[in-house]
């Protein structure tokens, strides 16, 4: 198991269980919600920048290369678009969407890791 | 954030008595407290469905020509979905309704068939099997989306 992949998958756990406490308790996003989704963006960039080298010394993808490629790309977008979402009107609600990019970006490393293996097409 | 941004209607309509020129009357903002979660969440939908379909319709139409015009025809949904519930007015209200309404036509026509037709949709789509793949949020999402936009109907008083 790519250990890239097991750091990621904690990240945005963590981060989404975060949000989604801070909104139960009623909180607007805060420092510890923003921090966290600043995070798992943080993580990506990590990955991504370990992606390309795994592809270029001989680790590449075993899968669809575009597809991969394509969904990094996508997921880079996912924090910072609920970051921007989420602080246009502070409320508990925008929490929950934070809480969503956590979990869209869990899926989407899934996913990655999956086209990386060459598990299965879409 | 203290101050709201100029032209940015969705935030000067939440305030009662902010929006004197408004052309369609009364217009509460649907893309408030929980309607953000719902066009978030809308919005990643539309994301995946698009990227979905694109991959499917760019690379291997031809396998399974239906499937893969129905991942597009949700992705569209998707998307209008999203806008129109993001945008005030009453016209974006009933594009919503529209639009929403689609969504489950199309998760309970499309799992239905999908499992006691499994011939005719040899490929997954979002919708496949009440959107199964998804975790079955494609089922839960115009449930609470219809509900929410019940709540928010237009000339409805808001809370």
């Amino acid at each position: 198991m790519d250990p890239f992949f097991l750091i990621g998958v904690v990240v945005s756990a963590v981060s989404a269980a975060l949000c989604i406490g801070a909104a139960v308790l009623r909180q607007p996003p805060n420092d510890i919600t923003i921090l966290s989704t600043a995070a798992v963006e943080l993580f990506l960039l990590a990955y991504a920048v370990g992606a390309v080298i795994r592809q270029s010394t001989g680790d590449p993808v075993l899968g669809e290369g575009w597809e991969f490629w394509g969904y990094l790309l996508t997921a880079l977008l996912v924090p910072v678009g609920a970051f921007w979402w989420a602080i246009l009107e502070r409320t508990r609600w925008s929490n929950f969407v934070l809480a969503a990019a956590g979990l869209t970006v869990f899926v989407m490393l899934y996913r990655m890791e999956q086209i990386w293996d060459g598990v299965a097409g879409l | 954030m203290t101050g709201i941004p100029d032209g940015d209607e969705s935030a000067t309509r939440r305030y009662p008595g902010a929006s004197a020129s408004d052309t369609d009357g009364v217009a509460p903002s649907r893309a408030t407290g929980p309607g953000r979660l719902l066009i978030a969440v809308y919005g990643v939908f539309a994301l995946a469905a698009s990227a979905r379909a694109g991959f499917q319709i760019a690379t291997k139409f031809s396998e399974a020509p239906v499937a893969y015009l129905l991942s597009a025809v949700a992705a569209v949904v998707y998307i209008v979905a999203t806008v129109s519930l993001a945008r005030p007015g009453t016209r974006a209200y009933r594009i919503s309704v529209v639009a929403v309404t689609t969504e489950l036509v199309g998760v309970i026509a499309v799992g239905l068939l999908s499992i006691f037709d499994a011939q005719a949709f040899p490929s997954e789509t979002v919708w496949s099997a009440f959107g199964r793949g998804y975790g079955f949020v494609p089922l839960i999402l115009p449930v609470l989306g219809l509900i929410w936009l019940r709540r928010n109907r237009p000339g409805r008083s808001r809370i």
